[in-house]
């Protein structure tokens, strides 16, 4: 009870603690959601259908990645290999569209697509995913690269990469990107076995490079890029809340000398001052962390729908994601409050008390 | 309780505000501070009380050190109370609150609240009562753990005449119960209620009389 009353004493300066925890907690989960979406939606683009892949060797990105397409056929006959499909990723402005992602695939890989309306692409023709499709507003046909393909289906995928994407047969999509193949998904019928799967495929030609979707992911440069932005990002707004609240809370402690200096004269000792201040901030921290949590979801959600983003920005906050900040919450509470805590618990009594404001 | 200081210099900055200051004071008596604004009394009662740190010198309990009492606020707790001119209760709690908060034994705030007339204010914050009161919430306060000694710091300088003997009234009566007092005033009239009087001017205590 008694720390609600000082927060309700002080409440301009409790005001402002909490705006700077809600704001370093909401950056916190929404750089981590959105980032996560990224790395995730992509992941499960890969994982669809895909225990191994297969890239150009020493390629750095899978967009720029170049193989022979009629090698899929061969890695079909390996024993052990359920089903091999060749992809090529792109990527076209689709007016009025700056850039939309584009996904050739060869005729095993349309299964993978749930239609809502329409039929398969064939040559000359294209599928869209549902959210471009509304962003369009229901096109017939659409360009890409000053050629015309009209739109033979509208399939749902809730990755929003692909639900946001356009999807064409594997001989428009070379033609398109001017390659053979970006990819190849291979599916296994044992899981076990894939790692001698993935040697004899490295095995059939020395321009190729094949690992399981789970290695891949792993060191995917593209994902480490994003991931230690995120990290190095989520780490400032830390400090910057911890900073926030090291600053709020060294002026809660100046205005509030006199009274812990009070305290201090009845015998109350320093280490029970620093926990009246640590309850303090750690009951802003719990609102402030709920707060977060609601405004980043509002803001996720706000986005994911937001047509300008045609669904690629499409973060998530799962339950790990919530412990974590919120346990980096309590820590940037406590270590934004223990400072200054400790710096008032130091000095005599008396002190505080002739130095004190109210 | 014996408290004894010894040899005691306090300085603020350049300022030179205690001079060699030795003084005994024995638990259970009624010692008066006195003497003028700027002559020391309020820096030798922080000091004895323990809430300021001398520049130099030692003030002893029953023999020890400061350091070897244990946690300071532990002992102040349990062995010292302390009056300020300015009552220092805490606005956002009640009267009731402001007491319990050191209480060792809460069951002991609402029976000192009756014995000393504010009883009926318990739930009433302090900016809702009046200045005699406030003093004697803060009085409340100082005595809720039977200390051995009270401080008292011109614990009369906001009262008029009436509250003032009001107080001096009450500490007589805790005195006389075995509760020590050390009162620092510029108010003469404390040497009426004192078996010691202790007269500082200029950082020194220039006459120590007893009664």
């Amino acid at each position: 009870m008694t720390p609600i009353k000082a927060l309700r004493k002080n409440r301009f300066k409790t005001a402002l603690i909490f705006m700077s925890m809600s704001v370093s907690i909401a950056a916190i989960f929404l750089i981590s959601a959105i980032s996560g979406g990224v790395v995730s939606m992509y992941s499960a683009m890969l994982k669809t259908d895909g225990d191994i892949i297969v890239t150009q060797k020493g390629i750095a990105d899978t967009f720029f990645s170049d193989i022979n397409r009629s090698m899929v056929d061969e890695i079909a006959k390996i024993e052990g290999v359920r089903e091999a499909g060749a992809l090529i990723l792109g990527a076209a402005p689709v007016e009025p569209l700056p850039i939309v992602g584009i996904y050739g695939v060869s005729e095993n890989r349309f299964k993978s697509y749930t239609l809502i309306q329409g039929s398969i692409p064939n040559n000359g023709e294209v599928i869209l995913g549902s959210k471009i499709y509304e962003t369009l507003k229901h096109p017939k046909t659409i360009n890409l690269s000053k050629q015309k393909f009209v739109v033979s289906g509208v399939f749902k995928s809730r990755i929003g990469f692909e639900d946001g994407g356009v999807v064409m047969n594997l001989h428009d999509g070379g033609v398109l990107f001017h390659k053979s193949a970006s990819i190849f998904l291979i599916s296994l019928n044992d899981l076990a076995k894939s790692d001698s799967i993935v040697k004899k495929i490295n095995a059939l030609n020395p321009d190729i490079e094949a690992k399981t979707t789970d290695s891949f992911i792993d060191s995917y440069n593209q994902f480490k890029i994003i991931k230690t932005s995120s990290d190095v990002i989520g780490a400032m707004a830390f400090l910057m809340g911890i900073l926030g609240i090291v600053s709020m809370m060294s002026m809660v402690v100046n205005d509030r000398k006199t009274e812990f200096g009070i305290m201090r004269s009845i015998g109350l000792s320093s280490i029970v001052i620093i926990r009246k201040l640590l309850a303090e901030t750690l009951i802003i921290a719990l609102v402030a962390f709920f707060f977060a949590l609601a405004v980043s979801l509002g803001v996720l959600d706000a986005v994911e729908h937001a047509d300008k983003f045609q669904g690629y920005i499409n973060g998530e906050i799962t339950v790990s994601l919530a412990i974590n900040v919120f346990v980096v919450s309590v820590v940037m509470a406590m270590l934004g409050t223990l400072l200054p805590a400790i710096y008032a618990a130091r000095i005599d009594p008396m002190t505080l008390i002739q130095r004190g404001g109210s | 309780m014996k408290i004894q200081a010894k040899n005691i210099e306090q300085y603020y900055g350049i300022e030179h505000v205690l001079r060699g200051v030795d003084v005994s004071i024995e638990a259970g008596s009624f010692t008066a501070i006195i003497g003028e604004s700027g002559s020391g009394k309020t820096t030798l009662l922080s000091i004895l009380s323990t809430l300021l740190n001398p520049t130099s010198g030692e003030v002893t309990f029953d023999g020890k050190g400061i350091g070897e009492l244990g946690n300071i606020d532990v002992f102040r707790r349990h062995n010292i109370g302390f009056v300020f001119q300015f009552h220092y209760l805490i606005s956002y709690l009640t009267l009731r609150e402001n007491i319990a908060l050191s209480a060792l034994d809460d069951a002991t705030v609402e029976p000192l609240m009756e014995s000393l007339g504010i009883g009926r204010l318990a739930s009433r914050y302090s900016d809702e009562v009046s200045g005699g009161e406030r003093q004697r919430a803060a009085i409340a306060r100082a005595l809720v753990n039977h200390p051995a000694v009270v401080f008292a710091d011109e614990p009369t300088g906001n009262l008029d005449t009436k509250n003032a003997l009001g107080v001096y009234e009450l500490f007589k009566r805790y005195a006389q119960e075995g509760t020590g007092f050390v009162v620092a005033s510029h108010d003469k009239k404390i040497a009426e209620y004192a078996d010691t009087i202790i007269e500082m001017e200029d950082g020194k205590i220039v006459k120590i009389s007893k009664r």
